[in-house]
């Protein structure tokens, strides 16, 4: 439990957004989950109390604490409602021009020296506080999902961050329980740097024959201490989100380790884009191996 | 089908002592091969403390030990691997070494015996000519430390018979390990894998994207691997590491298995790794 209590916006109600707003209510801040509709507000909620509930039924929390908790996140589709905040959280789109759209209009709301938050994953920091009048106050903070279980964020400065902003910073996730890394305001950050390029050597390595879907899922856990298999875990994240954020990165650093392999494409051209569709790198109905 | 019932192993150091025991634990004779009488005692006594090791935590008792010990003997006299159906190459990873080793065993084990080779970093389809039947070699690479990696690969080398392979993909899942076939390449699966990656991580902490620290928790958190990618370095050593790396990258020439120059230079300093208590993350307080 925080020994500061603060009042705090995440703008976005989606399944970052909102496991944002469960890790800040959790930690005892007022938090104002922000969305463009009341529907997706209430969807955000909805995801809020689930996940409260669950803690509760598991014994993580006592149902009052649940209750307190959930009863600390109020939804609005006003900006105007995020005025008293000391720091927003933007966990909307991952989409450059929607955040450089939004966090001017959040900045004419909320005070000077309020901390503005992003969560991105694969966007630059600077170019996302380009749009604002003090991007000194602009610190990248990208959470895992699931948000309300994973306890990493990694904190990158944009160009033009303020030391006493990312210190601020830092001291805000820690006092909430989260596990902070610094890292540097680059594509992919830590994880995704290290990650998709991973992602895409196994693809590769399929692709060349080296060896099949199943036995390279067996073998790098056997050897790695991986929790699970590339295949598996990719037929988790989904192929489209994996080209996505694989060619977003390829975009900035035109390094081709980066680039989605063609049987990505391939397999997003069948529908197979994994659990989602039933149908991936394995399928879900009847648990057999597809393909390899 | 083959049991292979009656095993050689080259080479009595950890990897030999290591794959010695695993296979000896699944009730087969062992007999492994060394220069001379002193490694073979240092590779018994390994193999021994490994197992007193396993009965002060509880996984086995006396009996079993003296069971395994028992179905391991040494040998310097390649004379006395006569009889063996299968024969595994742990001995030192040199070329030359292997080749001339594959020529004299061969020759005493005769045409049925398959034999193998742990080599991690050499081509198993070149060793292979070193024996007068190349269909009946393979690859039969065990990770560090043998008893307790359950992965085993099994490389095909282009002239390797693919009943060969079954009988050793078999064998490998008999002796409790989970084998994979995987193709005759640097690196094989596993190392083809991880040295691209282990050296981006190295090139990235020396361009500062964030301290070693950050990086193995940012993995380990974020990921949910069991070691963050320094710490693991630290753990196989960085002169290893550079050795298996440098000769991948001089079998494809591929720029992601160049060793960067970081670690060139901790492997210079001799700050590399656990066994030296200097590393990425050894002797430095988290």
């Amino acid at each position: 439990m925080t020994q500061n209590i603060r009042k705090v916006a995440v703008l976005g109600a989606g399944t970052m957004g909102s496991g944002i707003a469960v890790v800040a209510a959790r930690a005892g801040h007022e938090v104002r989950l922000y969305d463009l509709t009341d529907d997706k507000v209430a969807r955000g909620l909805d995801i809020v109390h689930a996940f409260f509930a669950k803690s509760a039924k598991l014994g993580k929390l006592s149902p009052e604490a649940a209750d307190a908790a959930i009863a600390r996140i109020v939804g609005t589709t006003d900006l105007g409602d995020l005025a008293p905040v000391e720091v927003a959280i933007e966990a909307v789109f991952e989409d450059l021009a929607v955040k450089k759209d939004l966090l001017p209009r959040l900045e004419e709301v909320i005070a000077p020296d309020a901390l503005i938050h992003t969560n991105t994953s694969t966007l630059s920091v600077t170019s996302i506080a380009s749009t604002v009048k003090r991007p000194e106050r602009v610190v990248g903070t990208h959470y895992c999902n699931p948000a309300a279980l994973m306890k990493l964020v990694e904190v990158a400065d944009g160009r033009h961050t303020a030391p006493s902003a990312r210190d601020r910073t830092l001291t805000f996730l820690k006092d909430m329980g989260q596990v902070v890394v610094v890292t540097k305001d680059r594509p992919g950050f830590i994880l995704n740097r290290f990650l998709i390029p991973w992602e895409n050597s196994c693809i590769r390595a399929l692709e060349a024959g080296l060896a099949t879907v199943e036995s390279i899922d067996a073998a790098v856990p056997a050897a790695l201490g991986h929790p699970m298999g590339p295949f598996k875990l990719l037929d988790i994240v989904g192929m489209d989100v994996h080209h996505q954020v694989a060619s977003r990165l390829y975009e900035q650093l035109r390094d081709p380790r980066f680039a989605p392999p063609p049987l990505v494409e391939r397999m997003i051209a069948a529908g197979d884009l994994g659990r989602k569709t039933g149908r991936g790198f394995y399928t879900y109905d009847d648990n057999r191996l597809f393909g390899s | 089908m083959s049991n292979f019932n009656k095993v050689a192993v080259l080479g009595f150091g950890k990897m030999g002592g290591g794959i010695a025991q695993v296979v000896a634990q699944s009730g087969r004779e062992v007999i492994v091969l060394d220069l001379n009488d002193a490694a073979i005692e240092a590779g018994r006594q390994r193999v021994s403390d490994f197992l007193n090791d396993g009965i002060r935590r509880g996984k086995i008792d006396g009996a079993r030990r003296d069971e395994v010990l028992a179905r391991i003997t040494g040998t310097t006299d390649v004379a006395g691997l006569a009889g063996v159906e299968l024969v595994i190459e742990a001995a030192a990873e040199v070329r030359e070494i292997k080749r001339d080793l594959f020529a004299r065993v061969a020759a005493i084990v005769g045409d049925e015996a398959v034999i193998t080779t742990n080599t991690s970093a050499i081509s198993v389809s070149d060793l292979a000519t070193s024996v007068p039947r190349p269909e009946r070699f393979a690859g039969l690479h065990f990770f560090n430390p043998a008893q307790l990696m359950k992965l085993v690969e099994v490389v095909g080398a282009l002239q390797s018979d693919p009943t060969v392979i079954r009988d050793l993909v078999a064998f490998g899942e008999d002796i409790g390990k989970i084998a994979v076939v995987v193709k005759d390449r640097p690196g094989f699966l596993i190392n083809s894998l991880l040295m691209p990656y282990l050296n981006d991580v190295v090139q990235e902490l020396d361009d500062g994207l964030a301290s070693a620290e950050d990086i193995d928790t940012a993995i380990k958190l974020g990921l949910g691997y069991k070691q963050g990618p320094l710490e693991l370095l630290d753990l196989i050593g960085l002169d290893v590491h550079a050795h298996a790396t440098h000769a991948a990258y001089e079998a494809t020439f591929d720029s992601r298995f160049a060793p960067p120059p970081l670690l060139q230079a901790m492997v210079h300093a001799g700050t590399i790794g656990n066994k030296s208590g200097r590393g990425f993350r050894a002797g430095k307080d988290a």
